[in-house]
């Protein structure tokens, strides 16, 4: 592996943060604005690709503020941006994906009409800088600052909407983050500062990524090994805040009111796979699997266990029990969230599984869940913004006013599932085989992986067949959402009548505002207005503050009576528009008519790359670039020496 | 070269105090002269400053015996008076003339005005580069009496009967102060016949090694001593002078009062804990390190708390020194080099930050009429370059890197790892949220908070609610003046280019010094390592 001295990663970083400073200085001109993003995006995905040859060869390309510019950003450590296979894997997934969201964000905005949309673009911007930021991070402590900062930047997003929820749903975010990012990430970083400067005799501290562990680290967690369990999982639970692994997972859910390209790209992508990601660094390149697998811990009345068994265990338990959770979420996005929380758990149960195969299918899965998921999120937003349907309770026989939309939401949610010819398949595929490799206790973790495909089927696939078998005006009741558990003898109807009574002043005009709009005569509206501007003036079918501002108004206590009969969500979700079927049931829509083609261009663009990932892996570029991860994390020349070898014998291979 | 370095820290001291007679002088004839001499002072002391700190980092030390009286062959002999700068010394002195400097471009149009005041303001920055540059621990209390003194008369200089109480409150408490410390010092004196810090350090170590009933007075000496600046640098729970002190001071005054006052006592205590008692007395004496440690993680727990709970922005900023002020006295507590450093880049990075803070709760009041947390909702709409530097600068605070914030709580982190003393390890990783608690309140407020509701049957309810507390006519301030803006709202033109442009500039600098932590860790070394492996 050379490393060649390049500022390309740093130049990755920084388009977007400069493409965010030029979003601001144009917040007059929303088309200007909006192609700042766009030119952004592509100009990243360029610089990450042409490093990506080079990588696969062999390169690394390293940018260094003290070998550029001679800073020494803290005693002994440098800032360091190096674009890494691993590294190059989240990079070139986030960039590839901002492109297309950066179209859907715009599409969206436009849409609902949202008020402050330069500071979400820029925020969005910033998001990826520092995305990209943690991809690159050469150590401990780069990667630390990149993972603040995104924490910092993706609070305006999830506080976009600027009402109470919105605010509390921001602390929440903030306070997990910080605790996860400040307190737990930068104990562990110290701690592994401190252990390897003392046991370096030069005292020297040991922070930057090696390719299959630090070797310092392993020399001082031989003479200090309960610093380096407590440092290894302080690193775990600080990347796994963000992962959503369980105890630390329940912001996610609550993040779910930021404008959908949030929860898209970033909730179900940049952020929570920069997380996921984490842990991947830490498994793999600061501990390392070798160090992991010889670093028991005593467990009182178990014996002794690898120090990756926990880990394994939660996020088998987190991808369990989010499951369960999603099979009772009404709210489409809230549901999805839980299923994210299920699915980022997979990688983290395949990353600490340690076997090569788990790992290969836990990295790829990082892209896989990124389609699949990103797809789904993407039909969500646009069934809100086509039809203000935030509930899946209330999207009987939607499939005809949004056919390829609800197509694609299908494909997506096989995925998830794990149906051969996506994405999900695949990655899934290798972590079964990893844990059947491994054998003995390790048959439990293939167990959750395949209890939680049939639940995703359980979850997702009603959604489907409520928007394409079902009509508005026949459709069962959804008794797993409804009743309470143990059931309950009433029938759907009722509710369904109250909801469409209290929703009939906007479904009267739902027809009208449900109309697609062409994109330009969206852009002079805005334009003429000045997106940037407080708009003081509403629409006069859309009054910017009727529920959430005053909730003395009139419509809140008919609101919370109405949703009563719902699931329990409704009411921390109850105050946004009234979705369901207008008053003369569904449009018929063709696929072309259904929405702008900003937001139909970006699903169809997502869901292919999805089925592409899941026909043709191999011609896909990520998991060969999987593949090379984990040669290198195990020293070997070609990922067919590792096929067979049990868990042992990988970890005699990684020793050698 | 040599001879005008010398000269200089006996300049950088009498020039200020000298000069602060000359606005009164002028003001006999003309109105306005007090801002132009304090801003001429100011900037030759820095140019000045900047000198000096370069003929250190050349040549290391720089002595200055005071009229040549005391100095034998090799070595003083324990009373002369000295002026000493070091790399610790300097460091403080740039950032006293600085922010000295860079404040005034505050209160030329935002006041407090008058010749006098100015007066008060060399006299303070005169004895605040007393205080860092000092060798001699008698003379450390002249120069903390000159400091209490100009500061009592610039809180006082607030109008309204709060101002009369809190400096009253400060003078009071201030005083006790710094006669805990001369009590200390002279037992200190008592024990070793002597009073230069140099020779303090070379002889203490011998009377410890002595023991009997020296040692007893060197340890009651400390406490003395120690008490003395925890009152000074607003130590809970000797803090209750500085939150008053803080909040009713003219807006002009506090940034140089918070940046600067307790930010040169703390300098003062580490300058006494480590050159004049060293490591060794520190280690040694029992429950020494554990008190000072404690004293200041309960500072940090306390001070955030009730910082929290306040509603006046001033106000809450004041209970954020008290507990970043805890964080650097934890740091004296360690005794390790790296805690060390992190509490002297700390000492530098908070006096930026909360400079900055305090400018901008300045322009805020003047310009958008605001002063409680709740008032502060829409700012970032209406007075985006001030909310944006507040945003960067509580940012900064938190430490989140790239940041002044950042690299001061690194060092201390890994200080108190290395260290060893999980508690105070813990205290510090939870600095992080317990800053962000009220930092965050206040992010919120501005960003996602919008100022002007539409036209509400239901204003009068919440404020009528709340003038039942104290505070209600602060309120009164924030909550109605929502929706007749330009009628309520301050004056935006109030607040001149220069006011806006130091909040500007003082954000940027907390964030560039976030890439300065290997250049301070390089810069102290040579005191570092003297004061460390003695």
């Amino acid at each position: 592996m050379t490393e060649v001295a390049d500022p390309r990663p740093l130049a990755a970083v920084l388009v977007s943060a400069l493409a965010m400073c030029l979003i601001i200085a144009s917040y007059r001109y929303p088309n200007v604005r909006e192609s700042w993003s766009v030119v952004a995006a592509l100009a990243k995905f360029g610089i990450i690709l042409s490093m990506l040859p080079g990588v696969m060869d062999g390169t690394v390309y390293e940018w260094s503020l003290a070998d550029s510019l001679g800073v020494e950003f803290l005693a002994g450590i440098d800032f360091v941006l190096r674009a890494d296979p691993l590294g190059l894997l989240f990079a070139l997934l986030a960039s590839f994906l901002w492109i297309f969201t950066s179209f859907y964000a715009a599409g969206y905005m436009r849409g609902l009409d949202e008020h402050a949309q330069t500071r979400f673009f820029a925020s969005f911007a910033a998001s990826l800088s520092t995305a990209i930021g943690i991809a690159f991070a050469g150590n401990l402590v780069t990667i630390f600052i990149f993972y603040e900062l995104l924490s910092l930047v993706t609070y305006p997003l999830v506080a976009h909407n600027e009402d109470n929820e919105a605010r509390i749903a921001g602390r929440k975010y903030l306070a997990y983050t910080f605790f996860g990012g400040g307190v737990f990430l930068l104990a562990g970083t110290v701690l592994v500062y401190w252990l390897t400067s003392s046991a370096d005799p030069a005292g020297e501290a040991h922070l930057a990524f090696e390719s299959g562990g630090i070797g310092m680290l392993a020399e001082a967690a031989q003479a200090d090994p309960v610093f380096a369990q407590a440092a290894f999982y302080l690193l775990i639970a600080g990347f796994g805040v963000k992962a959503a692994v369980m105890p630390l997972h329940s912001w996610l859910a609550d993040a779910m009111v930021a404008p959908t390209p949030v929860s898209g790209l970033l909730h179900a992508v940049a952020v929570v796979k920069s997380g996921a990601f984490g842990v991947a660094r830490v498994i793999l390149d600061v501990f390392g699997p070798g160090l992991i697998y010889d670093l028991p811990l005593s467990v009182p009345g178990v014996g002794e266990v690898g120090l990756n068994i926990p880990l394994a265990i939660l996020a088998a338990f987190t991808l369990t029990a989010a499951s369960i959770i999603a099979l009772r979420k009404d709210h489409l996005k809230r549901r999805l969230a839980f299923s994210t929380t299920a699915q980022l758990s997979y990688i983290v149960l395949g990353l600490s599984m340690l076997h090569p195969l788990a790992i290969l299918g836990a990295l790829f899965h990082i892209p896989a869940h990124a389609f699949g998921k990103l797809t789904l999120f993407f039909c969500a937003g646009a069934v809100h913004v086509e039809t203000h349907t935030d509930y899946v309770s209330e999207m009987a026989g939607i499939g005809k006013r949004m056919p390829l939309t609800m197509s694609a939401f299908a494909i997506g949610a096989a995925g998830m599932a794990g149906m051969p010819l996506i994405a999900g398949f695949v990655s899934k595929f290798y972590m079964l085989i990893g844990s059947g490799s491994v054998g003995g206790g390790y048959w439990l973790f293939a167990t959750a992986l395949i209890v939680s495909g049939i639940l995703n089927i359980a979850y997702l696939w009603p959604v489907v067949y409520t928007a394409f078998f079902e009509s508005e005006d026949r459709h069962d009741a959804k008794p797993l959402l409804e009743f309470p558990p143990g059931g309950k003898r009433e029938s759907y109807f009722e509710d369904d009548a109250a909801v469409a009574t209290d929703g009939g002043d906007r479904s009267d005009e739902k027809p009208e505002s449900g109309q697609p709009q062409p994109a330009d005569e969206r852009d002079d509206e805005t334009e003429a207005k000045g997106a940037g501007t407080p708009e003081t003036v509403n629409d006069e079918d859309e009054p910017e503050y009727a529920v959430d501002k005053y909730p003395s108004d009139h419509t809140v206590p008919e609101d919370a009576e109405t949703h009563d009969d719902h699931a329990e969500d409704h009411h921390d979700h109850g105050d946004h528009h009234h979705g369901g079927p207008p008053a003369g049931g569904w449009e018929r829509h063709s696929p072309f008519t259904e929405s702008t083609w900003l937001m139909i261009f970006p699903i169809s663009v997502i869901a292919t790359g999805a089925v592409t990932l899941g026909v043709i892996p191999d011609y896909a570029v990520f998991l060969d670039l999987a593949m090379y991860i984990v040669e290198g994390v195990f020293g070997v020349d070609s990922f067919n020496e590792l096929h067979d070898l049990s868990l042992e014998e990988a970890m005699e291979v990684i020793d050698r | 070269m040599s001879s005008l370095a010398e000269m200089l820290p006996a300049l950088l001291v009498a020039v200020p105090i000298l000069l602060a007679a000359v606005p009164i002088v002028l003001g006999l004839r003309f109105e306005r002269t007090g801002w132009s001499v304090a801003a001429l002072t100011t900037t030759a002391l820095t140019a000045a400053t900047v000198y000096l700190a370069a003929a250190v980092y050349e040549t290391g030390r720089v002595v200055h015996v005071l009229g040549g009286w005391g100095e034998t062959a090799d070595r003083p002999q324990g009373v002369g008076i000295e002026l000493v700068a070091d790399e610790f010394s300097v460091l403080i002195a740039l950032l006293v003339t600085v922010t000295a400097a860079g404040v005034l471009a505050y209160t030329r149009v935002g006041g407090p005005r008058g010749n006098t005041f100015y007066t008060g303001y060399l006299l303070l920055i005169g004895g605040l580069l007393g205080l860092s540059l000092t060798g001699d621990v008698f003379n450390m209390f002249v120069f903390l009496e000159i400091v209490g003194l100009a500061t009592y008369a610039m809180i006082a200089a607030g109008d309204g009967p709060e101002s009369a109480v809190a400096a009253l409150k400060y003078l009071i408490l201030g005083t006790m102060g710094a006669s805990l410390y001369l009590i200390g010092v002279g037992f200190l004196f008592m024990a070793t016949g002597a009073l230069n810090m140099d020779v303090l350090g070379e002889a203490i170590p011998l009377v410890a090694e002595e023991g009997g009933s020296d040692l007893t007075l060197l340890r009651a000496a400390f406490a003395f001593i120690f008490i003395g600046f925890a009152l000074k640098v607003a130590q809970w729970p000797l803090h209750t002078w500085q939150p008053d002190a803080y909040q009713h001071a003219p807006d002009g005054v506090t940034p140089v009062i918070a940046a600067l006052v307790s930010t040169v006592s703390a300098y003062a205590l580490g300058r006494i804990m480590y050159n004049v008692f060293g490591p060794e007395f520190l280690t040694a004496t029992p429950y020494l390190t554990e008190i000072v440690v404690t004293v200041g993680c309960v500072s940090v727990l306390a001070g955030s708390t009730l910082a929290v709970i306040q509603r006046d922005v001033k106000r809450m900023f004041a209970y954020s020194s008290v507990a970043q002020f805890g964080l650097i006295v934890a740091a004296y507590g360690l005794v390790t080099q790296t805690a060390f450093v992190g509490a002297v880049i700390h000492l530098i990075g908070h006096g930026v930050i909360k400079a900055g803070l305090f400018v901008a709760a300045g322009v805020v009041a003047l310009g958008y009429g605001a002063r409680t947390v709740d008032g502060y909702a829409g700012l970032a709409e209406h007075r985006p370059y001030t909310a944006g530097s507040i945003a960067i600068l509580l940012i900064a605070l938190i430490g989140i890197p790239p940041s002044a914030g950042f690299i001061g709580k690194w060092y201390v982190a890994v200080g108190a790892v290395e260290a060893e003393v999980w508690p105070v390890a813990v205290v510090i990783f939870l600095s992080t949220m317990l800053t962000l608690a009220y930092s965050a309140r206040l992010l919120e407020k501005m960003y996602f908070t919008p100022a002007i509701p539409v036209e509400s049957p239901h204003s009068p309810g919440p404020v009528a609610a709340d003038g039942g507390t104290d505070t209600g006519a602060d309120d009164h301030d924030g909550a109605t003046a929502l929706g007749r803006d330009s009628f309520r709202r301050g004056s935006p033109d109030a607040v001149s280019i220069g006011m806006l442009g130091i909040l500007v500039v003082i954000a940027v600098a907390a964030v560039l010094l976030g890439f300065a932590g290997g250049a301070f860790f390089e810069w102290l070394e040579p005191f570092t390592s003297e004061v460390f492996t003695e």
